[in-house]
């Protein structure tokens, strides 16, 4: 007898078999659909966290490093990375000076201040203080008016531009381009504003203002550690780039010979990297917990299948008898199983991928699925049929005709 | 010669030991011939019924079926045979009982591959020589005892076998019942159907041309079904 008489024939008995016990069938495909549904809500979370946070590390500028006195990934001791010499305004110089592999250096510092135009007041708006050069470093853009010079600079002018969510809430209808606003105490003009960036985990990047370096130190007393932004001038160069600041800053700080650096590189890439290594760990567990929840469902399957198999004893005597092979029972209970399992595996990719979908509507989760991931749901639905079909199916076919005709 | 049993032994082990269901059976059977196989429970006629029918393989001896050697042949081998060879009658009738008479009576067919117009005329016309082709789409639940034996029959005359091979046919029926079926089964016999039917009845044995009479898994019978079944005719 040919295999497509086996799964013809195979087929259409396994679904009147099925649709001849309804409950039970729907419960077995519940309990399948269940574990394809976590597996692919869990697979579609995943994959929308690591594309937004891809987008966000692409704001950062592939091309830029940042070299501050503690590293952005804080592994082990906070207090030694805290009692390190303070990056000055003399290691800024040192880097612009000596560094032949970077195109622009500017100092960094940030604090927070309330920002107002009129009557309109934003609290703890971060306030950056920078040079001129700080669009190259961070990638930011100019929308409107233009970016401080080196004389706002010198001058210590009072002269700010804009992140675009400050200029979109203190100026809803107005150009502030030329508009006066408050920072903390201070009066300052609207030069320009920035082009909008986005979030990085979480925390948006357009909130701020950004105002001359010396201006920012005048006003913001303190001792301080900067942050010197570098541009690179050539991104396959970072190593050498990374390798000749060590060199720069370890001279200028006067670190001895026998320490190690005490003070860090800072590169976007690494922030994903850690980000991996953190994310990877709870991908792992919920991949984890999917995949038991694919156990349990794939045993509910076989559980069901060996008590079908018990109950269609004497059926599967009779079609022995009359001719039936082994494997065209076996072929018989297989299809059954997988069918069960595929139908489950299309009702969970329904619901694994709504679900997933509701969850980025209600909360800040981002979810996108690939197709292939559908495609994958129902097929690894059916292969956890396979898998625990065979066996039950196994037993069917190797029961001996005569015994199973004697059963009641 | 339709079957040649010669010297068929069968044993079991059972918890440990050792049954001897057939000790050495010597048994030929003509074409067209109607058998009775008779003898008591334990006598080892069951074993015999499911050798003859290729459900089992005996331990040692030789079974020929239609010229062929089938004693020593693999499951799909068996099954293949089954299908070809034997129409099996029960004593409970082994109908699928989620199925129509129709789809019960063509399930042998299906497993020889035949197409379903083909499956259908011939079930129909199989269903027409037992007088049931007026409830061909009834579930076996809804049909009586005699009818679904007839539905067996039907089912067993569907794949036009060399044998008729029938275990207490009418061990579950009525004697009225019992003996429709009993009279069907001389009209096949009077058709040119070879059977065999296994019985712990001697007036049902004794209706059949010849009887052959185990004990003990042996022969201690062969003769015309009256002497046999009452008497006890040596070989």
């Amino acid at each position: 007898m040919s295999w497509r008489v086996d799964l013809v024939e195979g087929a259409s008995i396994a679904v009147r078999s099925l649709s001849a016990h309804r409950l039970r069938t729907l419960l077995t495909t519940v309990g399948v659909g269940i574990g394809v549904a976590t597996l692919l809500a869990i697979l579609g979370i995943t994959q929308g966290l690591d594309s937004s946070f891809e987008k966000q590390l692409a704001t950062l500028g592939s091309t830029s490093v940042y070299v501050s006195k503690q590293p952005w990934v804080q592994m082990g001791n906070w207090w030694e990375f805290r009692n390190r010499k303070n990056l000055t305004r003399a290691h800024v110089e040192a880097v612009r000076a000596q560094c032949s592999l970077c195109e622009t250096v500017t100092p960094m510092v940030d604090d927070n201040a309330d920002v107002a135009f009129l009557g309109v007041e934003l609290p703890a708006v971060v306030i950056s203080g920078a040079s001129e050069e700080w669009p190259r470093v961070t990638g930011f853009e100019v929308s409107r008016g233009r970016f401080f010079t080196q004389s706002d600079d010198d001058n210590r002018g009072l002269v700010a531009v804009l992140g675009a969510d400050v200029a979109d809430t203190l100026f809803p209808d107005v150009n502030p381009v030329g508009q006066s606003i408050r920072v903390g105490k201070k009066p300052f003009t609207v030069v320009g504003t920035l082009a909008r960036k986005g979030k990085l985990l979480d925390s948006s990047q357009d909130l701020r203002v950004v105002i001359p370096f010396r201006t920012f130190t005048s006003f913001f007393a303190g001792r301080r550690s900067y942050t010197i932004g570098i541009a690179v001038k050539n991104p396959d160069q970072l190593e050498a780039v990374e390798d000749q600041l060590v060199g720069i800053l370890r001279r200028a700080r006067q670190t001895p010979p026998d320490k190690p650096d005490d003070f860090a590189i800072n590169r976007p890439e690494q922030l994903a990297s850690t980000y991996q290594q953190l994310t990877g760990a709870l991908y792992g567990v919920a991949l984890g917990i999917g995949f038991i929840t694919l156990l349990v469902g794939g045993i509910g399957i076989m559980n069901i299948m060996l008590v079908s198999v018990r109950e269609r004893t004497r059926e599967i005597g009779v079609r022995r008898a009359l001719g039936a092979r082994k494997r065209t029972i076996i072929v018989q209970f297989m299809l059954e199983a997988i069918v069960v399992s595929a139908v489950g595996g299309a009702l969970g990719t329904v619901v694994g991928l709504g679900g997933a979908k509701v969850l980025s509507l209600v909360t800040p989760l981002a979810a996108t699925v690939k197709p292939l991931t559908v495609v994958f749901g129902v097929l690894f639905a059916a292969l956890v049929g396979l898998l625990f079909g065979i066996w039950p199916a196994a037993r069917a076919a190797n029961l001996d005709p005569v015994e199973a005709l004697r059963q009641e | 010669m339709l079957i040649e049993l010669d010297d068929i032994a069968r044993e079991y082990v059972v918890g440990g030991e050792l049954v001897r269901a057939l000790a050495g059976v010597t048994v030929h059977i003509e074409k067209g011939e109607w058998v009775a196989i008779i003898g008591q429970s334990g006598s080892g006629k069951s074993t015999l019924m499911n050798v003859i029918g290729c459900l089992d393989t005996p331990t040692r001896g030789t079974y020929r079926l239609n010229g062929h050697d089938v004693s020593r042949l693999s499951d799909d081998a068996l099954a293949d045979i089954r299908n070809r060879e034997i129409g099996f009658i029960f004593q409970n009738f082994q109908l699928l009982p989620r199925e129509t008479a129709l789809a019960n009576v063509e399930l042998p067919l299906v497993y020889r591959g035949e197409k379903a117009k083909v499956r259908r005329a011939r079930a129909i016309e199989a269903l027409q020589k037992v007088k049931l082709d007026n409830r061909m789409l009834h579930k076996p639940t809804e049909l009586s005892g005699g009818q679904r034996q007839r539905v067996a029959i039907a089912r067993a005359l569907a794949a036009e076998p060399s044998l008729l091979l029938a275990d207490e046919p009418t061990g579950n029926l009525d004697s009225a019942t019992g003996e429709e079926i009993v009279k069907l089964f001389e009209e096949l016999h009077q058709q040119g159907h070879t059977i065999v039917l296994v019985t712990h009845e001697p007036k049902l044995a004794a209706r059949c041309p010849r009887a052959v009479r185990l004990s003990d898994g042996l022969v201690v019978g062969d003769g015309p079904g009256e002497q046999v079944a009452f008497g006890g005719l040596r070989p």
